[in-house]
């Protein structure tokens, strides 16, 4: 069986122009879908996780279901779901993109809120302890003694989850939105070259991949290196 | 155990609640006036109709006509509107048109009458019928060899639909894309694919290596196509139809023929003097 | 009714859940889930413990043989090595070999592959860090308390190593159940699949996707309140198991 370099070569800017980064006709993209996808997910992640840890039983059971409905369904059902709700909700189409960074910001936002709220739990108690002591309310508590510590705490697990969701994206692709994965299944399909496409796409995930994933072991070296094996 | 019960009730409850809703929606033309956009439903990889080209962009004979529908219909609101593309599948496209996500089915959609009890159907814009595409040398000549035989089809589709109800012999395995399927028929995966003639046509002239594929077989089910929209919108209809009868009339849709099935073309396939004359009458009077 | 205001066109019909054959479908798909899940669940796991056990092993040659695995095969979306697997693998294997595939279910074949050696990929680094995670001192105190190695693992290491290996490998277990969704995109007639197939027909997108998605929690759910309610039944007071940190 030969290697055809020449499909890779003659297609790769539209691989890793289009499918990666996001520029082109298709919109889009790799990057493009997973940047925004862990901010917003972050966001939504630290409204869960506070939540989840609220006394007041209105705020924490609804927090507890979304993200054990979450928890307990595949991605995959979760983006056919936005595929098809997003629009009739809104009324007129929308583009796969902006359904998929719907979908992942809901799926994302409660893992990350589990990480979160584990984030804060690990923060002393002391700590909460001397800041009312000194007279701070809940909120300023919140703000600037505890999810500082709680966030740094969780940088390596974040950075964890980001690997995780940018490895996810290729789920978008299903629902036909032109990212890596599906820019390398069009290819790959007009051609007659899976071999040689998804070999090029499978290199260039772990290149990013392994990059980041060494990234935040660095990065758990450096923030706590007592807990270093 | 306290938090399951809670969560699989609570979920249970709200998906519940939605249990009796429905609603009449904002008429096409209304929607599109207030987003400013028109999307159609378009495929990767069906040649000559709709397909991702060698420079990786869309093209297509239904992809042309369809522009011809975005002009009318800019024309008839008298504003701009953005032509959006959408990939849609024969498993996809029904659900995706009758939930909002494209306003119009323009790729190789086969008009039927179960079919009309979910969506309406512009007027016909191609005649073709079901064939099986094999590999050269295959033993498979027709509907009678196929007993037994590995054949592909798209999942939704209607050659699907007849294969699973008149030839319950054949062995039948479904892709949900026609790129999948045609892959699995070139490494041996299956013995034939079927799909409607002029798209195996397209399949066989675009793929790397042409002669080393057949079409066989003799039209198993009548396929006129046409583009699809959802029920009771009489105001878009009228307007899709208008475009497709200019087009006719004045000659725009013999142009895009020629240029996507012409003899100078990847695909070509000289037009049939009864469906000349079945386009023309489709055209009623101004 | 709560959606009515939205100005939706979408009717909610949930009988055609149990209208044959959509009835059909959806258990032949779960039943299809459950097999994929547990074949590959047994492969990844076999594979986990191989290849983790030996990252920990004091021979540098057999530990980067383990890394390289691992680092190569977790790094890369399942569904792209499932494409791989499906579209790309069967091309390097002797005509006979594909042809045989071919006639005994390829897709579902092509499937266990991909997912069981991606996970034995992430079971390898859950058994290395629970392996890793115990301290050498337990190793030393029991031993140096008259009991023998083999008595030492038994009574010592081993119930030590189950209890912090539960929590994670639960995790991934179900992680495994919900990434068998994949399969849908190779053609396997798994549980997504049988949903969306409903959906094909019916056009009733929100009650097929619901029932799959209530099914696969219902199993995940269950499945984490039982592991869960062990591992607090079987807790060592004072030992500390928990502390693993989120791999991907």
């Amino acid at each position: 069986m030969s290697f055809d370099w020449g499909a890779i070569l003659a297609n790769a800017k539209f691989l890793l122009v289009q499918g990666l980064l996001g520029f082109g006709i298709y919109g889009g993209g790799t990057l493009r879908l997973a940047i925004p996808a862990i901010l917003f997910g972050f966001v939504i992640g630290i409204i869960l996780g506070l939540a989840r840890l609220a006394q007041r039983p209105w705020i924490h059971y609804p927090a507890v279901v979304y993200i054990e409905f979450i928890r307990g369904v595949p991605l995959v059902i979760v983006i056919f779901y936005f595929w098809f709700l997003v629009p009739v909700l809104i009324g007129r189409p929308v583009p796969e993109y902006w359904v998929a960074l719907t979908a992942f910001v809901v799926f994302e936002g409660a893992y990350i809120g589990e990480i979160i709220r584990a984030g804060i739990q690990s923060v002393p108690k002391g700590q909460v302890d001397a800041a009312t002591a000194s007279g701070l309310n809940y909120a300023q508590t919140m703000i600037h003694v505890i999810l500082p510590q709680a966030v740094r705490n969780m940088i390596p697990s974040l950075v964890t989850q980001f690997i995780v969701l940018f490895k996810d994206t290729s789920l978008a692709s299903i629902i036909g939105m032109m990212d890596l994965t599906k820019a390398a299944q069009t290819v790959s399909e007009r051609e007659i070259k899976p071999f040689e496409m998804y070999l090029f796409i499978a290199v260039v995930y772990w290149c990013f991949t392994y990059s980041m994933s060494r990234f935040a072991q660095w990065l758990e070296t450096r923030m706590s290196p007592d807990r270093v094996r | 155990m306290k938090r399951f019960g809670l969560t699989l009730i609570l979920s249970l409850f709200v998906l519940s609640l939605a249990a009796t809703a429905s609603a009449q929606a904002q008429p096409t033309l209304e929607k599109i006036k207030n987003s400013g956009v028109f999307t159609i439903g378009v495929r990767n990889a069906s040649p000559p109709f709709s397909f991702i080209n060698k420079q990786n962009e869309r093209a297509g004979f239904s992809n042309d006509l369809a522009e011809l529908v975005h002009k009318e219909i800019e024309k008839k609101l008298g504003k701009q509107v953005k032509l959006e593309m959408k990939e849609t599948s024969p498993a996809t496209r029904i659900p995706l048109l009758t939930s909002m996500s494209v306003d119009l089915i323009t790729e190789t959609m086969t008009d039927t009458r179960p079919r009309r009890d979910s969506v309406d159907f512009s007027l016909t814009y191609f005649v073709t019928g079901a064939d099986f595409i094999v590999k050269k040398g295959s033993p498979i000549k027709g509907t009678k060899d196929i007993a037994g035989k590995r054949i592909g089809t798209q999942q939704g589709s209607t050659n699907e639909r007849v294969l699973r109800e008149k030839y319950t012999q054949a062995q039948l395995v479904t892709f949900p894309d026609q790129a999948a399927a045609f892959m699995a028929l070139q490494q041996g995966k299956l013995d034939a694919y079927c799909n409607d003639a002029i798209q195996l046509w397209g399949l066989k002239y675009k793929s790397a290596t042409p002669d080393q594929w057949v079409v066989v077989g003799d039209w198993i089910s009548y396929e006129p196509y046409g583009f699809a929209m959802r029920k009771n919108d009489s105001d878009f209809r009228a307007v899709v139809n208008n475009a497709l009868m200019e087009a006719i009339e004045g000659g725009e849709y013999f142009k895009l023929y020629e240029k996507w099935f012409g003899t100078k073309s990847d695909v070509p396939y000289p037009m049939n003097q009864t469906f000349k004359t079945f386009l023309l009458y489709q055209v009623v009077p101004k | 009714m709560i959606f009515g205001f939205l100005g939706m066109t979408y009717e909610f019909k949930w009988s055609v859940l149990w209208a044959q054959p959509h009835l059909t479908w959806l258990i032949d798909g779960l039943l299809t889930t459950l097999r994929l899940a547990s074949i590959s669940w047994c492969i990844a796991v076999l594979l986990g413990i191989v290849f983790g056990a030996m990252r920990t092993i004091p021979f540098r040659p057999v530990r980067i043989v383990a890394t390289a695995y691992v680092e190569f095969f977790r790094n890369v979306p399942l569904l792209v090595w499932l494409f791989f697997w499906y579209f790309g693998a069967p091309e390097a294997f002797p005509e006979p070999v594909r042809q045989w595939f071919i006639h005994h279910g390829i897709e579902f074949w092509s499937a266990v592959a991909g997912i069981s050696v991606y996970h034995g990929a992430r079971f390898a680094e859950v058994i290395r860090a629970g392996i890793q995670a115990i301290p050498r001192t337990q190793l030393e105190a029991g031993l140096s308390s008259g009991l023998s190695v083999v008595a030492t693992y038994r009574l010592i290491i081993i119930p030590i190593a189950l209890r912090l290996i539960v929590p994670p490998a639960t995790n991934e277990s179900l992680n495994l159940l919900k990434n068998t969704s994949l399969a849908m995109t190779i053609g396997v007639a798994e549980l997504t699949f049988a949903a969306r197939q409903i959906e094909t027909y019916t056009a009733k997108a929100v009650e097929a996707l619901t029932s799959a998605a209530l099914i696969y929690l219902v199993f995940c759910l269950s499945i984490s309140s039982v592991m869960n309610w062990l591992e607090a039944k079987f807790a060592i007071p004072g030992l500390i198991v928990r502390g693993t940190r989120a791999e991907h």
